[in-house]
């Protein structure tokens, strides 16, 4: 029946909305019809005409009432009323433009800013992954008891893929860099080996062509390759002749078989080419115990749950464990949701970054309504007219929210145009360490937020005039020397002042905190010598690497030269820069006894290092020896291990000539031959939760069959007192004498690395300090609005003292006094909620280092800030106080 | 002549529509249609009548159109529409239903 009854109501609604005129004229021409009918039915009767015609027009009664109750059953008043407000609020904004232009800049600011913030928080953490059904992707790890998390080997994924029934489908994945060779210059690119059935999984179409099949998923399948849409235009000039042309990788041809479209990312790392997983090294495919960089997704069957999958897998685990106790004893499983993965911690930082903005608009929020609050008061009479004249209290609240929402969506507007550009901004700050930072921008979402918090903003500093226009007594303002409702306005000015400097206070101390943090993390003395040293990748031709003896002349070779370049003092080889967010570790043990579970067993860090690594680092040696080039496959292996290893495992014994073996396809037993200081390999910070055993084993000793494996996985290190610009270009022509197919490249001076590795604190300081900046300047404004409109409310007071004698200090003392009463009490209050925020949020207690939640030189230093703005903000309308004439101000009642 | 009864409240829809569902009318015309059939017994105050009207028609039981009428007037014809046929059948029933309990409770004997 409803459908049906709009249809029918609706043209009429629609009408009485667009034609009001016409609809008034055609009532009033109906009502006249009835009175004249009326009117000659009475003189019909015998009436005389006059007569007849007041009692017809008293019969009908109010002609005009009657419009009126027709009108309201039209029921759209409610429509037309707002239209009105509307109207009203644009011609009151008009009449006052400066208060509407501060209103709408300072509403821009904070909206904007609230806006870009938005804008990150949606982009990373809300929407979701851009793959089909994205809440059905998980990522399956292993796990033992030391690591929630480890990579998957190769053997259980295949045993798994064939057994799991939660998963519809599953499918592994292996980030490698590749040096690509042809067509077109060569080039290192990050690549993706991926199992067939990788994208299905996802339900990600390509672009062109199609996934590798089964057959091509295995040792000795054709080589074929997908190709991103980057590599395509601008390798193949996005031709569709691309497909069965071949690519050349690592020395070897693949032919293309699609194309994957611009869109698609999947990881931290933008994969240019995508391999089969099957055809990697056989060392890692074919040991059940190697760990070495596997990952695997899987989609969930329809109406499988994660932890139903969990059970069944832990189950078929299990039943591996007991066929391969070698390789897989205390081994599990761990699901977790492909989101989580993805989005990591950067979550929480971006909530509390979203929280600091919020403390910015409100304290906007404070500025516009204390402005409203000082405009009301003048605008007091023209309310007490109204409300004379009969309009509700509800009327006069709903015309001053509508004016407010105004102010708050014309801020909007300008708001928009500066989040754009805030976004802009922020990205290019701090780029990499954010995840999906490539889903970031002003869309639909952050429209409609947008949207909602400007009306929400408006209702809410809107709420202040109305609520107090709601109490006013009208008959006060009406009164020629009206002065009734200053006395609440100052209260609750002073109110929104304090909240103010509290807020401002609570993001100033945030982000000193920070500030403070990433000074005392470069105090921190890494273990080596970061300055002057310079880090580098080569993409050594594959012609000079086919066997294992010759990958090892070639790479001493290019070293030598290397250390010929004048201005380089030393150089070698590592495959793991500290600091740098590399390095594995791996299960050890001393002497000979190898322990029953290498999944329970301790852990070290290894690095495998040229000879000159330690002299190139400026690591200290503190016993023994490092490697020299007798150090070779032909002589008995060596370790090294540093002071926390020593410390840890062999405080009771010499550790030299000890026996160390580590791995899963374990390297030794091996003679430790020196010990040297420790260096800090995963964080300034030293999270306990890292192993800081390290140890170091010598790059020429790694055995034949891990050459192709672990050689390209090397950095150089050079430690020369020449700038990188001025040694690089010597470098690469030296590493072209071998041939100029080879890329150099991840070219980063250690200062570089060491301040990348403070991203996790220097993005949010970024921000914050924005963030607290924004706030000082708002609140400082703020308070000195509010001291001025004070001073100004306060002039026949001021006239009077200065008569009873008080001196211009005295006035200048008192207004200032004022201003700092004010800041004070929002230091108070701030400083407590401060002290509570910040040990409250563990996710910013996290960041910090060397500095406590609660560290008194930050509250002190930041008070006196603030004190320092407040004195300065009272300092004009002070100045105006003390140039009152009395005598002036005297006569103005 | 006693003074007619004043309307029962929410029957004046019914009335209304019924008196339209004989046959369209402009608004003068019904309240004269209502006064002479109901005998005199029943008239519906000018102040009422329009408001009445305006509402049937907001609610779409009634629709209304400008015919030409002498003099070069036009005067405003009310009409039933589909809906409105339902509705008067609804509050039809209802009033019969109303009327009867009425009826029955009055025509208890009194103790």
């Amino acid at each position: 029946m409803r459908p049906e009854h709009w249809f029918y109501t609706l043209p009429l609604r629609l009408r009485s909305l667009f034609q009001r005129n016409q609809v008034e004229q055609e009532l009033g021409e109906e009502l006249q019809y009835h009175l004249e009918l009326k009117t000659k039915e009475y003189v019909a009767s015998g009436m005389p005409i006059e007569e007849a015609r007041r009692r017809a027009r008293r019969e009908i009664g109010g002609i005009e009432q009657s419009k009126e109750i027709c009108r309201d059953t039209r029921r759209v008043s409610y429509i037309q009323d707002l239209l009105q407000d509307l109207g009203f609020g644009l011609r009151m904004l008009r009449n006052s433009p400066a208060f509407a232009l501060v209103a709408i800049l300072t509403l821009a600011l904070g909206i904007g800013a609230n806006t870009a913030m938005f804008s990150v928080v949606q982009g990373v953490l809300l929407a979701p992954l851009q793959y089909f059904q994205p809440d059905r992707l998980v990522m399956v790890w292993e796990n033992n008891p030391r690591f929630p998390r480890v990579w998957v080997s190769y053997p259980n994924f295949r045993d798994w893929q064939r057994s799991a029934h939660s998963f519809q489908q599953m499918a592994g994945g292996m980030d490698q860099g590749v040096d690509l060779t042809g067509p077109g210059a060569p080039e290192h690119i990050n690549g993706k080996q991926i199992s067939a059935g990788f994208f299905g999984t996802l339900g990600v179409k390509l672009l062109l062509g199609r996934e590798f099949s089964f057959e091509e998923d295995r040792q000795g399948g054709t080589a074929v390759a997908i190709i991103s849409d980057r590599l395509w235009r601008s390798r193949f000039d996005g031709s569709l002749e691309a497909l069965g042309k071949s690519v050349t990788l690592n020395g070897v041809d693949y032919i293309v078989v699609g194309v994957v479209s611009s869109g698609f990312n999947f990881g931290q790392q933008h994969a240019d080419v995508y391999t089969a997983l099957g055809r990697s090294d056989p060392l890692i495919l074919n040991d059940r115990a190697a760990h070495g960089g596997i990952f695997s997704i899987a989609r969930l069957q329809p109406g499988e749950t994660l932890a139903r999958s969990q059970a069944e897998m832990n189950t078929i685990q299990n039943g591996l464990d007991q066929l391969y106790p070698d390789a897989n004893r205390d081994l599990g499983i761990y699901i977790e949701p492909l989101k989580q993965v993805v989005v990591g911690d950067a979550g929480k930082v971006l909530l509390l970054l979203l929280g600091a903005v919020g403390f910015v608009l409100l304290i906007c929020c404070a500025n516009v309504a204390n402005l409203l609050l000082a405009r009301s008061a003048a605008r007091a009479r023209e309310f007490a007219v109204r409300s004379a004249l009969g309009a509700s209290r509800a009327q006069m609240a709903r015309q001053l929210l509508t004016e407010s929402v105004l102010l708050s969506l014309a801020g909007a507007v300008l708001g928009l145009l500066i989040a754009v550009f805030g976004v802009k901004s922020v990205l290019a700050a701090v780029p990499e360490s954010l995840p999906r930072n490539e889903n970031v921008g002003v869309n639909a979402s952050v429209l409609l937020f947008t949207l909602g918090a400007s009306i929400a903003v408006g209702i809410l500093f809107g709420l202040a005039p109305a609520l107090k226009s709601w109490n006013a007594d009208p008959q006060g303002s009406l009164k020629e020397g009206g002065r009734g409702s200053t006395g609440t306005h100052h209260r609750a000015q002073s109110g929104l002042v304090i909240v103010q400097m509290a807020l401002t206070l609570v993001l100033l101390v945030g982000a000193g905190q920070l500030f403070q943090t990433i000074q005392r993390l470069w105090d921190v003395n890494p273990g080596f010598d970061t300055q002057h040293l310079i880090t580098f990748k080569v993409g050594v031709s594959h012609s000079l690497t086919k066997t294992a003896s010759s990958t090892r002349i070639a790479y001493q070779q290019l070293i030598e030269r290397i250390r010929q370049i004048p201005g380089v003092q030393a150089a070698d080889f590592t495959d793991t820069v500290p600091l740098s967010g590399q390095g594995g570790t791996m299960p050890f043990w001393i002497g000979s006894q190898k322990p029953a579970s290498l999944q329970g067993a301790p852990r070290l860090a290894m690095f495998l290092t040229g000879p000159d690594f330690l002299r190139t680092m400026g690591i200290p040696l503190l016993r023994g020896r490092f490697f020299t080039s007798e150090d070779t496959t032909k002589s008995p292996c060596v370790m090294v291990i540093d002071s926390v290893f020593a410390h840890n495992y062999f405080s009771d014994r010499d550790p030299l000539d000890q026996t160390l073996s580590a791995g899963f396809s374990p390297v030794g037993p091996c003679r430790i031959v020196g010990v040297v200081g420790h260096v800090k390999q995963w964080a300034l910070d030293d999270s306990s939760t890292y192993i800081q055993n390290l140890a170091y084993f010598p790059l020429y000793q790694d055995p034949d069959q891990w050459v192709p494996l672990n050689y390209p996985y090397t950095t150089i290190v050079v430690r020369t007192s020449l700038d990188a610009a001025t040694v690089m270009p010597s470098v690469k022509k030296a590493v072209y004498v071998g041939g100029s197919d080879q890329p150099v490249y991840n070219i980063r001076t250690m200062q570089q690395i060491v301040s990348e590795s403070m991203s996790s604190q220097r993005f949010p300081l970024i921000l914050l300090g924005a963030f607290a900046g924004l706030a000082l300047l708002l609140a400082s404004i703020g308070i000195y609005g509010v001291i001025s409109y004070s001073v100004t409310q306060r002039v026949h007071e001021i006239g009077i003292r200065m008569a009873l004698g008080a001196e211009k200090e005295d006035v200048f003392r008192m207004v200032v006094g004022h201003g700092l009463r004010l800041a004070f009490a929002g230091l108070a209050i701030g400083t407590a909620v401060a002290l509570i925020l910040t040990r409250m949020l563990p996710s910013f207690s996290r960041l910090l280092y060397g500095v406590g939640a609660s560290d008194p030189t930050t509250f002190v230093t930041i008070s006196v800030v603030l004190t320092a703005a407040a004195v300065l903000a009272c300092y004009i309308p002070a100045r105006r106080a003390t140039r009152v004439d009395p005598i002036v101000a005297l006569r103005y009642e | 002549m006693s003074k007619p009864s004043d309307l029962v409240q929410g029957t004046l829809d019914l009335l209304l529509l019924k008196i339209l569902a004989l046959e369209p009318l402009n608004g003068y015309a019904v309240s004269l249609r209502l006064k002479q059939v109901s005998g005199d017994v029943l008239q519906v105050s000018d102040g009422s009548l329009y408001p009445a009207l305006h509402k049937l028609e907001q609610e779409g039981w009634i629709t209304a159109e400008w015919k030409p009428t002498e003099n070069n007037r036009r005067a405003k014809f009310y009409s039933l529409t589909r809906l409105g046929k339902k509705q008067l059948e609804k509050e039809s029933a209802n009033w019969s239903r109303l009327s009867a309990a009425i009826s029955n409770i009055v025509k208890l004997k009194e103790a």
